[in-house]
């Protein structure tokens, strides 16, 4: 296979790899196209524990400075506490340093303009433009700004979950949880959370040191270590997050993965039994949740992939919950974005609520099974095998191609064919009530786009 | 088009000085920050700057395109650039970048490209950094290969001890000077007073917060000396100094209250250090006849060198001198350090006041005096050649001597025309026994000048 380039640009900000693409030059240049978007203001700069993002950060706050924005440095912290920061105070945006689920190698910057959203499609279009002319406002020393620090990140981030969260009823149960962070942004902030929730916490990989213990994307195979101190401490509960701290997988008391796809599963089903509303979550996200929001008779509204365009969604619909089904939790009267902490609450508190197990909780929701294949396929023929494919089956079932193509069929079974935004290679996602069906699907089409590349 | 629009930028072998929001870019800086990063191959760099606004937009650069090529930083905040040069050999750094545009007005700034001996980088050290910033060949350093910052906060007492080791502190102390310094809310803001307290001086300070915001050109020269002068004699002080932002330059106040040149700076401190120490003397083409005149009646040889930092640095290193300095009121004393330090001029000017007890008015009496005339004209870089041939086919029967630009002498004077490097200005210089001569000769070489442009 070709070598690709290590750099990514494209409307969730700019990826690559530190030493190679992702140069100081670059994100300097980067930041200033962002502030220069934004406009003079106060900008929310924020990191995971990379190594890189010390170098990625004083870049960014030189290319912020010098078009007259004033940088709020709020060190290592959770990206969705950035996002909330954003949104709660004054700033009129803020840039994310973070390759969230990448390897160490990686770093990235993520755009969030007012509000706290990371910029739609339309805004980013906009950003890039900005940079590829070089239109940057430049100012002179007499509207120069200084880095103010912010020593307290999750400040406004924890207020809303906590307002949001029933903590009497949590506190209450004296819940004993191990928690994994990676070594990532989560190491420090989530402790101090689950305490205030007065949980007995153990952590692992919770030094913030950026150097990554496993694969930071929270999938039953990376968090072999967390299921078994879960299962040594005898622990009602074991989370693991991903490097920057939006996304959430669960093990329960028995140290088992219970499948990141659970955690907006079982968010949406608390949420909904406490208040009916729409659900939003994005096409590749598990039909369990379609189950539970039937059971409520709820919406759910289908997005393409995308974080902001779930949150979009979120907003325009007026939903009540959702988010992605690789364990993204997304609550809107928190914020919408992924929050692994509003995900770790809401989960503690159908505990405490229910006074059932993990394991119990899991056993009540529907059983699927999902598997996920890949297949090569070149950026040069991904357009026209998308168009063939789409042409072939829209008799199967419900065809949905607002990214890619997804058919639903009547048995529930269901498959979601997209190219990569990163690798010349076709994703394909499939998941059936039965396991043979949700194997036999994506073969299927595996070997069809086999011969259409 | 005035010479005053122009787009200004100055790369040189020992810097780089550009005005902010135009032409001294992040990018800029960070592509120069690699190339001396590459070009002391991953050392240790120590960074210091100023407190202009722009600084802290400069170092953030900085930091990140040295610690992208794997340098690790020692960051010394706000710091007086002779302090900056100090720690280079104190930590037995790689080399340094000093932050600071000296004595240009507050919308300049500059890098300062320092070597492992704490020098300004001569010709040939600044034409690597030049071919690998032209080049464009950093030295990328993958994520567990990059560079650390280290804050360090601890180094004045180091400086100032080895400082007031140096000067006869005790009879300092025994005289209780009091003391007016104006560091022009610049690098050496509140570091005087340390300065002060070592040497048992009672410190009256002004513009003495490090906050960048000039309250006149950070030039010590008499027209920026008004506010010293001004209170000189109601609060009955033994003199007065004023700073240049980077506490390389200073220039002169009486107990009288007059405002000295600045021109005066070198020769009262040679006229001391000679007494102390006897050897080869250095000085550029542009500086007062004074210092021919104190050289030759201590019989210590006089050696002239191009006008600029690093050159005259340079030629002390190499013809051994004893003591440097230039007709900008700067002194280097290489077996102190190989720098143009304004602390060890206010401390060795002190000195000889203890040590004859006089005042500084009478010690200045003492001096031959000359007039000196100077002024610049500004000239679009396109004709400065033309301009400077000019004058030399005017003087051509006159010997002049061609080393840097034009400088003639004659017995009861000497004239000299030159390009500045860090503006774009031609100066012209003249000094006589005669005010009217010297004025005569300035009148015409600006006449000759203008002619051309």
């Amino acid at each position: 296979m070709p070598r690709g380039s290590s750099l990514k640009v494209g409307i969730s900000g700019i990826r690559g790899i530190v030493g190679e693409t992702l140069t100081p030059q670059l994100v300097t240049t980067f930041a200033e196209a962002f502030g220069s978007f934004v406009g003079p203001g106060s900008v929310i700069v924020g990191r995971d524990t990379r190594a890189s993002g010390e170098m990625v950060k004083n870049a960014v706050f030189a290319g912020l400075l010098a078009v007259g924005c004033k940088p709020i440095d709020v060190g290592i912290s959770p990206v969705p506490s950035i996002l909330i920061k954003t949104n709660r105070t004054d700033a009129i945006g803020a840039i994310a340093i973070t390759a969230s689920h990448n390897p160490v190698q990686w770093n990235a910057l993520k755009f969030v303009g007012r509000g706290g959203l990371f910029l739609n499609r339309y805004e980013a279009q906009e950003l890039l433009d900005i940079y590829h002319q070089s239109e940057f406002a430049l100012v002179e020393t007499d509207l120069y700004m200084s880095v103010v620090r912010d020593d307290d990140p999750v400040k406004e981030h924890f207020a809303a979950v906590l307002d949001y969260l029933d903590v009497e009823a949590i506190l209450k149960r004296k819940f004993k949880v191990v928690y994994d962070a990676c070594n990532g942004a989560g190491s420090t902030f989530t402790p101090r959370f689950l305490e205030l929730l007065g949980c007995e916490v153990i952590g692992i990989n919770n030094v913030p040191d950026g150097v990554f213990p496993r694969n930071p994307e929270p999938k039953a195979e990376n968090i072999t270590q967390l299921c078994e101190t879960v299962k040594a401490e005898k622990a009602d509960i074991g989370f693991a997050q991903d490097a920057d701290a939006d996304r959430l997988a669960i093990v329960d008391e028995n140290g088992r993965a219970i499948g990141e796809e659970l955690s907006v599963a079982l968010a949406v089903k608390h949420v909904l039994s406490r208040e009916r509303g729409p659900v939003v979550v994005n096409l590749s996200t598990t039909a369990i949740v379609d189950r539970i929001a039937a059971e409520f008779d709820c919406p759910v509204i289908r997005t393409r992939i995308g974080e902001v365009n779930v949150a979009e969604a979120m907003i325009a619909h007026k939903a009540v919950i959702g988010g992605e089904g690789n364990g993204g939790v997304m609550v809107p009267a928190i914020h919408p974005c992924r929050d692994s902490f509003a995900g770790m609450g809401i989960v503690l508190q159908m505990l405490a609520e229910k006074g059932k197990t993990v394991s119990q909780l899991v056993s009540e929701l529907p059983s699927y099974v999902m598997v996920k294949h890949t297949v090569a396929c070149s950026t040069e023929v991904a357009h026209s095998a998308m168009t063939s494919l789409r042409k072939k089956h829209t008799q199967d079932g419900t065809v949905d191609t607002i990214d890619g193509l997804k058919i639903t069929y009547p048995d529930g079974s269901w498959i979601h064919i997209r190219p990569s935004n990163t690798e010349p290679v076709m994703r394909l996602t499939a998941e059936s009530p039965s396991a043979e069906r949700a194997r036999d699907l994506p073969r299927r089409f595996a070997e069809e786009i086999s011969s259409l590349c | 088009m005035n010479g005053r629009d122009l787009k200004q930028l100055r790369i040189g072998p020992s810097g780089v000085r550009g005005i902010v929001g135009q032409t001294l870019t992040p990018e800029l800086i960070t592509d120069f920050a690699c190339a001396f990063g590459t070009y002391v191959q991953s050392g240790l760099v120590v960074v210091g700057r100023d407190t202009r606004a722009s600084g802290e937009m400069v170092k953030s650069s900085v930091l990140a395109g040295l610690v992208s090529t794997g340098c690790t930083v020692v960051d010394l905040g706000i710091c007086p650039t002779p302090i900056v040069q100090f720690m280079v050999r104190e930590l037995s750094a790689a080399g340094a970048i000093a932050i600071s545009a000296g004595h240009n007005d507050a919308r300049w700034n500059a890098l300062g490209f320092i070597n492992f001996r704490g020098t300004y980088l001569n010709e040939y050290e600044g034409e690597g950094v030049l071919d690998i910033y032209h080049s464009g060949e950093f030295a990328k350093r993958p994520w567990d290969a990059l560079g650390r910052v280290e804050q360090k906060t601890d180094y004045l007492p180091i400086y100032f001890s080895r400082l007031c080791s140096f000067i006869d502190t005790k009879a300092v102390r025994e005289a209780h000077f009091k003391v007016i310094i104006d560091p022009c809310n610049g690098a050496g803001a509140c570091v005087v007073d340390i300065l002060c307290e070592c040497l048992g001086c009672q410190l009256i300070p002004i513009n003495n917060e490090p906050t960048g915001i000039f309250p006149h050109d950070p030039e010590p020269r008499p027209r920026n000396a008004r506010q010293i002068a001004s209170i000189v004699k109601p609060v009955q002080a033994d003199i007065g100094f004023l700073l240049s932002s980077d506490v390389g330059r200073v220039s002169i106040v009486t107990d009288t209250g007059e405002t000295v040149s600045e021109e005066c700076t070198f020769p009262l401190v040679l006229e001391h250090f000679l007494n102390r120490k006897k050897g080869p003397v250095v000085t550029n083409l542009s500086t007062t006849k004074m210092v021919d005149d104190i050289a030759l009646r201590y019989d210590c040889p006089l050696v002239k060198s191009q006008v600029g930092h690093f050159h005259t640095i340079h030629t002390m290193l190499g013809e051994d001198a004893v003591i440097a300095g230039e007709g900008s009121g700067t002194v280097a004393v290489p077996e102190f350090q190989p720098a143009f330090d304004a602390f060890l001029s206010m401390g060795l000017i002190l000195e000889m006041m203890a040590a004859r007890r006089k005042k500084i008015s009478e010690l200045l009496r003492e001096l031959p005096r000359y007039h000196i005339i100077k002024e610049k004209i500004y000239c679009p870089p396109e004709k400065v050649h033309n301009a400077i041939d000019e004058v030399r086919q005017y003087y051509r029967n006159e010997k002049p001597d061609l080393t840097d630009g034009v400088r003639v002498d004659w017995s009861d004077g000497w004239l000299h025309v030159r390009a500045s490097t860090t503006e774009p200005l031609i100066r012209v210089i003249a000094e006589s026994n005669h005010k009217r001569i010297a004025r005569e000769r300035a009148d015409r070489a600006v006449s000759i000048i203008s002619r051309v442009i």
